[in-house]
């Protein structure tokens, strides 16, 4: 069930008690898992932290900890697939979910006792009504009764009489049976449209910075984990623009109440403390932190208008360039080294020769926050950092090492991790660049009929890096976008893509991922997740459907082949 | 020094029984090396027992059996009775049953503490019975009184939030 109010339902039940927190491996839990953790800091609730990369490990977690835990949180895990069937609780166990996966499964949100959904009601959810999906069976077993009972009379009543009763049964009986088939295809249909396209919804760390505010402990670390949260979602393309936009509004408001109370003119903060702010920033990534040259060539949205991969391409940027008055020669220094007189109006400068080359959405509303004399970060930089961390492919790290390094690089005392995970999120991000130009210009992008396949080879340069479902998922958006570009089949720009790559040579298995079609104003509703399982189905493949987001699978090599044709009969 | 303090002996009755002074000088050389070494070696006894002191306080009354092997047995029994005379300290103090003073070493600053398990240890029982399952890479946020040995041990590690 849904919780109304998130400080009665929630924080007061948990306030004396040992909590365990089970936490999703992307960012935004991680977030939400660092505002929750200083809440329970502050008020001295005993907990424990447990990693989880998959429904598996969710399953051996839950199990170990459900004989030492009455309550349990998942933190971006666990809505959309029924939880009382997968993880058989205790019968006083209480689970409290914060999931931003919708649709929401239906058992988890009609059951009373067990399962607390932490998430927004008007969140635009459509959950089905209760009685389109859950019938009480006991009219079946009246009638069952009657029959039965009228069976038993039938020795004893005269024949005509008795006719007439089994007239009467029979009729009601065939009614009853074809109302009830009636509504289970009903309910089929109702819950196929519910359950088909997997979206995602309000931050997790969102959710928590609101419970922190209700309860007056929000501080501005806490203020600026729920803004990297945020924009987690955003740059892994989980949100769509309008609700970006519209949950900016409300960080906005956070962001200047928590300024308004500490500066003025007599008491200024000491440089030190740490300052949240506005920003209406470059769409460059990492541009403070690289070169501006380096960083435009490498962000997805400059690479894609110019098509950086083509020698026109390049030419243009130049061009570009050159409009601006920036020289060459400033431009591959490190940002922090250049001029300060280019640096002063850059942004401004910037976007008007952005809107004479057609790009129109240089700039984007994000926050930034500096502490000291050398740290400033945007948003969107710690995200990449915290990222390239979290599916580091360094040997002999397992993933919950890499787990406790991100959760790490996420506070402020951790300035050497989060410039290691910078340094990390530049290579990821130039490997991403080389590996969709390499894709473009060897046309190894192919037109399936519904969709778009792209597999990378074994041989391609970094493809370890792509093992990981974050990063092939970065991959995969970006290379949909630059495809977008250099195509000239109209048809094609409205298809999604499906991307496999290698993911553990040994064993013998690819990742796939799946995207739905990019668009201004695509609701980001991804339908893959469905289809996969009904083409492994029917094909009995031997994959592995265990990562939260229903849309990564993980496939035996060899069998790739015939699920691809499996979901192209499924899909046209 | 035994050889030492032999050569001394028999210079010394050389010089009573013959009266040759010139060995006198030697003796005395002799005798302030002696000296000097027993220092040293009185030196490095000390120091030992001040060591073994620290491990009191350190790994608690029980010393590992590596540790043990390296203590002679008059330091054993040093040591059980310098556990036996901080013990009786420790009960008369404070009330009913005294106070265990070698639990904080530092003042505490809170009364919990946030500790990640660094290798796999099993389930820890706490003192009210509940259980904690500690995991390789697990964070968990526990009494301070609990973790302390497991800190010591390195099976924990304090985390600075």
């Amino acid at each position: 069930m849904f919780v109304t109010d998130i400080r009665k339902e929630f924080y007061e039940v948990v306030a004396n008690q040992r909590v365990a927190l089970l936490v999703a491996p992307d960012i935004d839990a991680l977030c939400a898992c660092k505002i929750l953790q200083a809440l329970f800091h502050c008020d001295q609730i005993q907990y424990t932290l447990v990693p989880v990369t998959g429904w598996q490990d969710l399953g051996t977690a839950f199990f170990e900890h459900k004989k030492q835990f009455r309550y349990f949180v998942l933190i971006n895990c666990g809505a959309n697939v029924d939880l009382l069937e997968m993880l058989q609780p205790d019968d006083d166990s209480i689970l409290f979910i914060c999931d931003t996966h919708r649709p929401v499964d239906v058992v988890n949100v009609y059951n009373d006792t067990q399962i607390k959904l932490l998430i927004k009601q008007d969140d635009d959810l459509g959950v089905p009504l209760y009685d389109e999906i859950f019938r009480d069976d006991e009219d079946e077993e009246e009638e069952e009764g009657n029959d039965s009972g009228n069976e038993s009379d039938n020795g004893s009543e005269p024949s005509g009489k008795r006719r007439r009763f089994d007239e009467g049964e029979i009729e009601r009986r065939i009614e009853r049976q074809r109302e009830k088939r009636e509504w289970e295809a009903r309910r089929k249909e109702i819950l196929f449209d519910y359950e088909q396209y997997e979206y995602h919804g309000t931050s997790a760390a969102i959710m928590f910075f609101e419970l922190a505010w209700v309860l007056t402990k929000d501080t501005k670390d806490m203020l600026w984990w729920a803004v990297i949260g945020l924009t987690d979602q955003w740059v892994h393309d989980k949100i769509t623009n309008m609700k970006y936009v519209t949950d900016i509004g409300t960080m906005q408001r956070h962001v200047s109440r928590h300024n308004h109370r500490n500066e003025d003119e007599e008491n200024s903060l000491s440089i030190d403390c740490m300052r949240i702010s506005f920003e209406y920033d470059l769409r460059l990534t990492l541009y403070q932190h690289w070169s501006l040259y380096e960083s435009i060539s490498n962000s997805c949205y400059t690479s894609c208008h110019f098509k950086l991969w083509t020698l026109n391409g390049q030419k243009k940027l130049q061009e570009f360039l050159a409009d601006m008055g920036l020289p060459l020669k400033q431009v591959r220094q490190k940002f922090t080294s250049m001029d300060m007189s280019i640096k002063e109006n850059l942004r401004e400068v910037i976007e008007e020769s952005s809107n004479k080359f057609g790009l129109k959405d240089i700039r984007i509303q994000t926050f930034g926050v500096h502490f000291g004399f050398k740290n400033r970060f945007l948003a969107s930089d710690m995200v990449h950092a915290s990222t390239a961390l979290l599916e580091s492919t360094e040997k002999d790290k397992s993933e919950t090492d890499n787990f406790i390094k991100a959760l790490d690089s996420l506070s402020r005392s951790n300035l050497e991790r989060l410039h290691l995970g910078i340094d990390l999120a530049k290579k990821k991000l130039i490997a991403i660049q080389q590996t969709v130009a390499s894709c473009i210009c060897t046309n190894l992008i192919l037109s399936q009929g519904p969709f778009l396949y792209c597999y990378l080879t074994e041989g391609t340069p970094d493809v370890k890096l792509f093992s990981k479902p974050m990063a092939l998922t970065l991959l995969c958006k970006y290379l949909l976008k630059a495809f977008i570009q250099s195509t000239r089949n109209k048809r094609c720009r409205l298809l999604p893509l499906i991307m496999a790559a290698p993911k553990d040579v040994d064993k013998g298995t690819v990742l796939v991922v799946g995207i739905p079609p990019d668009a201004e104003t695509s609701d980001k509703k991804n339908f893959f997740g469905r289809a996969f399982e009904k083409a492994a189905e029917s094909t009995s493949s031997r994959t592995l459907h265990d990562h939260f987001d229903t849309s990564i699978i993980e496939l035996k090599t060899e069998d790739r082949s015939k699920f691809l044709d499996a979901l192209i009969t499924l899909l046209s | 020094m035994e050889a030492l303090y032999e050569h001394n002996q028999a210079d010394v009755n050389d010089a009573k029984s013959q009266q040759r002074t010139d060995l006198i000088p030697s003796v005395r050389f002799r005798h302030c090396c002696l000296l000097r070494n027993r220092r040293c070696v009185c030196t490095y006894l000390y120091d030992r027992l001040l060591r073994i002191r620290a491990l009191r306080w350190e790994y608690g009354s029980v010393l590992p059996a590596n540790v043990r092997f390296h203590m002679s047995a008059e330091e054993l029994q040093w040591f059980a009775r310098y556990k036996k005379s901080l013990a009786s300290y420790m009960r008369s103090l404070g009330a009913s049953g005294g106070l265990d003073i070698t639990q904080e070493m530092k003042p505490p600053k809170s009364l919990y503490v946030q500790v990640r398990c660094v290798k796999d240890h099993g389930e820890l029982e706490m003192d009210d019975g509940t259980l904690v399952l500690l995991k390789k890479n697990s964070q968990h946020f526990l009494p301070r009184w609990e973790c302390e040995q497991l800190i010591r041990q390195g099976v924990l590690e304090h985390v600075v939030p």
